[in-house]
């Protein structure tokens, strides 16, 4: 089988948008109340969370052999059986594999904030961090999309995760092999989950651009 | 050709270039997904075919096909071991064809790896990757480099530093730049300009990625500091894939008059890249016949850079603040994580400096106990991709030094260099190599002069020394060095005259450390700020402060304004105009009753006053369990309507429901056996997230909300095995068993723990939640009820406990 080329990315920079964890915390614009000690806790505990987080990332192409209704088989042989996906990526003959992570630190916060009966701190760290590792793969898309848009292709609007619809949570363990994900310091477990919590596999398509 | 002599014909021509190699082989016949460069070493006539037919349209360099010839790109084809030979050969046919008509560039190009900071791949491998091919590039007779397409600042900084470590020929460095204008890792043209031509580029340019139009204004951000020739390379138009074929449009007659305007803005040297034929570069040499290199403006700049900003600074920008805080001298927390290797308290400081107006940040790492030199380049790569600031690099130690610039992504600022006759020998072709200015400290092997006149002798001495290796006094920022006026009064003075003298005599930029004028005063920032005010008025560029002293930045600004330093005020008027200041909001006072301030402040998630207050309702001879019933329990009832209303959201639940724990748990003593005495009965609930889920924030909060509503919760955590669950629940007489699942493949579990309770006889109500689990699911497993989130689990649990 021969080697992926796998990218990794030490520190991803990342800026999250406030008002989108602020939604994902429940906020409703126009209905929700915010005082200003309020204000100054998000944007304190935003800022905390900023900090405990280290953004890296990893990715690596992969051609698509075969492409069948029920499955998608890769350059290596490997099969991700989903018809969803496969649908997903009909129109792709190469796929791109990526992986965010970040870090033990951001998790241990959380954990501890709730131990220690900080439970809000430890709801907006958590928010902001799964903002941040989604983010981290936003930024390895952009920069894929440059690095392939000079030869004419583009990715995916969207992205796939094992998980999703009828593609296996079984399968986070053949693309962290993939992409050799140890190395960043992440592990899974039996039943097939990242840790440290907040690390993120994604998959997504590579299209030509017509035109 | 050595430097001097490039640097002369490009002076006196505008220098031609060769146009595309990779679309002129695919034109011929070149095999998809072969080695491009071993493909030409199989049939060397089609490279002298492209090659010679460059020469004849009139190319004066061509460049040798080596774009990738480096052991990581060949070892996609299992050629890693031959950089050297192929380099050599594939030099060799282009000298063949070259004659002495025209020179050859040894080609560098990306490796396709991401170099540290920013990605995994270690900065000195990189840079032996590119030695290698240097080497194997001299040995076929290059006359000179060129770096090209290249898409990452520090990538290409291993690269010239590869060709600087092993010859002196001249290097072109040029990087793609996209429509946006910036190159792939964000970097701006000014920013790679100044941080590559610092670094001893001998020209800097932009090829590939767009057309002439989008090139030309990233070369025309470029050209006013250009103090190297500027080099152009653009594709033929942007590329279009018309039938699986890369296409581009621009033909040989548009893409010439192009060169005109290039050259007309003051570009030097120009050729083609994708796209581009000999016909195209035909064209170049037609339309710019008779045109000589354009007479440029350079403007005289002080600048420092990061991968992604360039900060200027002198006498007619804004004086800079230097962030002085990354420095663990006096600063317990930060030491302490120096010492254990963490540096979560670094970025704080980092992100704090530059949000509160710094625009450079010192960066300090030496105390006891500590690998400086360590710790400073892990400190150094963190910060390189935490702010966007150029770092002002500050030990005593060449080593520590040595090693932060190498790996330092961009143009640093050296702290310091002084008349000590080692260190000086050792720091100065050490900041030349890798293109850093320094702090110029006037004190020499017999130490600090206290008069001004001798601090000045001290300072031509260096920049003296320091011209001999090609410094410039723009490279330069000398420091008045600052003494103490609580131990010499007049000292503040003889700093303020070198500042001036600088100024006004040298020409160079000034710097001071303010914080040092103080020592051994009470309110220093009052004499910081006052000397600050005074070192502006003699002309000061630059402050080493503590950017979240109020105090010293408005004064900054304030100067700033009064020696037109801010342009028509702006920024002092964005920072403090009307509306732009942050007012504290008064507080309504109300006159409350004690029990009505606790009620409030569970309502507001008031942790911090509830204890208070509750003590003082006790002391007032409130009954504790009157508290409870008569505020705590309508206050906590009152939060959740809010948060079903939306009013609230989560962070505002949870932090009223830990104010009442900690209401809860003050009270509790109190109220011993008085709740057993009435007869309530207080519901037990086991909380597990279920066997091999590791995901257990939700769980928590549930499990919080639930004690803050009178259940005893025993929390079992993450990852439990169903048997774990159930033995509890027996030992723990629990009546409510809460269970939580994230994901699809743990959320079975939840229907072993069910029906390994049944088949028990567990006489115990179940309730479920989770990402993936929903009512039905419930249902389907037998469990007793579902809920949606924490507020809705506690209704949900006083409903199957039989509670109101």
């Amino acid at each position: 089988m021969k080697d992926l080329d796998v990218k990794y990315f030490e520190h991803i920079p990342v800026v999250p948008n406030r008002n989108l964890i602020l939604i994902k915390l429940g906020y409703r614009k126009g209905i929700t109340a915010l005082s200003e000690k309020d204000n100054r806790f998000i944007d304190s505990e935003i800022n905390r969370a900023l900090l405990l987080c280290n953004a890296r990332g990893a990715f690596c192409y992969c051609h698509i052999n075969n492409h069948l209704t029920n499955k998608v088989v890769l350059e290596n042989g490997i099969e991700l059986n989903s018809e969803k996906l496969s649908s997903f990526l009909h129109n792709c003959n190469e796929v791109v594999l990526m992986a965010s992570t970040l870090g033990r630190e951001i998790s241990d916060n959380i954990a501890e904030a709730i131990k220690n009966g900080n439970a809000a701190s430890g709801l907006i760290l958590d928010a902001v961090a799964s903002q941040v590792a989604d983010m981290a793969l936003d930024w390895m898309v952009i920069l894929i999309n440059k690095i392939i848009k000079i030869k004419g292709k583009t990715l995916t609007k969207r992205r796939f995760s094992p998980g999703y619809g009828d593609l296996d949570l079984f399968n986070q363990k053949i693309i962290y092999d993939m992409l050799n994900l140890k190395k960043m310091d992440i592990s899974i477990t039996d039943k097939f989950m990242l840790e440290p919590e907040k690390s993120v596999i994604a998959i997504a398509g590579i299209e030509v651009l017509h035109g | 050709m050595d430097k001097a002599l490039f640097k002369q014909m490009a002076a006196e021509k505008i220098v031609l270039l060769d146009g595309a190699t990779g679309t002129e082989l695919h034109k011929r016949g070149i095999p998809k997904n072969t080695c491009p460069e071993q493909w030409v070493l199989e049939h060397p006539h089609v490279l002298k075919e492209i090659q010679g037919e460059y020469i004849k349209a009139g190319s004066d360099i061509i460049f040798a096909c080596t774009f990738g010839v480096n052991r990581i790109k060949l070892k996609e084809f299992g050629l890693q071991d031959q950089v050297r030979e192929m380099n050599r050969e594939l030099v060799r046919i282009s000298k063949e064809v070259a004659g002495t008509s025209c020179l050859v560039a040894g080609d560098l190009a990306p490796t396709g790896k991401f170099v540290e900071p920013f990605g995994d791949m270690k900065f000195d491998q990189l840079v032996d990757v590119y030695k290698e091919q240097v080497q194997g590039l001299l040995s076929g007779g290059v006359d000179l480099f060129v770096i090209e397409t290249m898409i990452d600042l520090q990538e290409t900084r291993a690269a010239v530093l590869a060709i600087k470590e092993t010859c002196d020929l001249p290097v072109i460095t040029s990087m793609t730049f996209d429509t946006s204008g910036k190159t792939l890792t964000a970097s701006d043209p000014v920013t790679v300009l100044i941080t590559l031509q610092s670094l001893g580029a001998d020209a800097v340019g932009a090829n590939c990625s767009t057309g002439p139009k989008d090139m030309l204004k990233v070369v025309e951000l470029m050209l006013p500091y250009a103090k190297v020739p500027i080099m152009v390379k653009p594709n033929a138009g942007l590329p279009r894939l018309v039938d699986g074929n890369t296409v581009f449009d621009m033909g040989p007659e548009e893409f010439g008059k192009y060169a005109v305007d290039f050259v007309e803005k003051g570009v030097g040297l120009i050729g083609g890249c994708c796209g581009t034929t000999p016909l195209h570069i035909k064209s170049v040499r037609e339309n710019l016949a008779g045109l000589k290199p354009a007479g440029r403006k350079f403007k005289p700049y002080q600048a420092l850079t990061s991968t992604r900003k360039t900060v200027f600074f002198g006498d007619t920008y804004p004086v800079t603040v230097v962030g002085e805080r990354i420095n663990p001298t006096g600063k317990k927390q930060l030491s302490e994580e120096l010492k254990n290797g963490k540096f979560t308290e670094v970025k704080r400081l980092a992100v704090e400096q530059v949000e509160n107006g710094a625009e450079i940040l010192d960066v300090n790492v030496g105390m006891p106990g500590i690998d400086e030199k360590k710790t400073m380049v892990k400190v150094v790569k963190l910060l390189s991709s935490v702010v966007e600031s150029p770092l002002c690099l500050d030990s005593s130690s060449p080593d520590v030094l040595e090693a932060a610039l190498r790996i330092y992504p961009g143009r640093a600022l050296i702290n310091s260099i002084s008349a000590e006759k080692a260190k000086m020998q050792r720091m100065l072709p050490i900041a030349r190599k890798y293109g850093a200015m320094f702090i110029l400290l006037p004190l020499s092997d017999e130490g600090i002069p206290g008069q001004a006149q001798g601090r000045y002798e001290i300072i031509h001495n260096i920049i003296s020394a320091a011209k001999a290796y090609g410094f410039e006094t723009g490279d330069i920022v000398v420091d008045g060095l600052v003494m103490s006026v609580s131990s010499n009064q007049s000292t503040a003075e003889e700093t303020l005259k070198v500042i001036s003298y600088c100024t006004e005599t040298i020409g160079c930029a000034t710097i001071l450390g303010l914080s040092n004028v103080s020592f051994g005063l009470p309110n220093r920032s009052y004499i910081n700020s006052a000397f600050l005010a005074m070192g502006i008025g003699k002309g000061l560029s630059m402050a080493i402060a503590n950017p979240s002293s109020e105090i010293i930045m408005a004064i900054k600004a304030a100067c700033d304004v009064l020696t037109v330093r801010d342009k028509n005020s702006f920024a002092y008027i964005s920072k403090y105009g009307e509306g732009n200041v942050v007012k504290p909001k008064i507080v309504e006072q109300k006159n409350l009753k004690t029990v009505d301030k606790i009620f409030q402040s569970v309502l507001e998630g008031d942790r911090e006053n509830v204890v208070g207050l509750l003590q003082e309702a006790l002391d007032e001879g409130t009954k504790p369990g009157g508290i409870i019933d008569g505020y705590l329990i309508p206050a906590i009832t009152e939060v959740g309507n809010l948060y079903e209303e939306k009013k609230y959201f989560l962070p505002q639940l949870i932090q009223c429901a830990e104010t009442m724990k900690t209401a809860f748990d003050y009270l509790a003593p109190f109220l011993a056996g008085e709740r057993e005495r009435s007869g309530k009965q207080i519901p037990v609930v086991v909380m597990a997230t279920v066997k091999g889920d590791i995901h257990d924030i939700g769980k928590n909060i549930v499990a919080l909300m639930l004690r803050n509503n009178g259940f005893t919760v025993h929390d079992l955590g993450k990852n439990v095995s169903a048997e774990l669950i159930i033995s509890k629940s027996k030992e723990l007489k629990a009546q409510i068993i809460g269970l939580s699942a994230l994901l699809t493949t743990t959320m079975v579990e939840m229907k072993t723990v069910v029906e390994l309770a049944r088949s028990e006889g567990l006489e115990v109500k179940i309730m479920i939640g989770g990402a993936v689990v929903n009512e039905s699911y419930a249902e389907e497993i037998g469990a007793d009820g579902y809920s949606k989130d924490a507020y809705n689990a506690v209704k949900l649990a006083k409903k199957l406990s039989c509670l109101k």
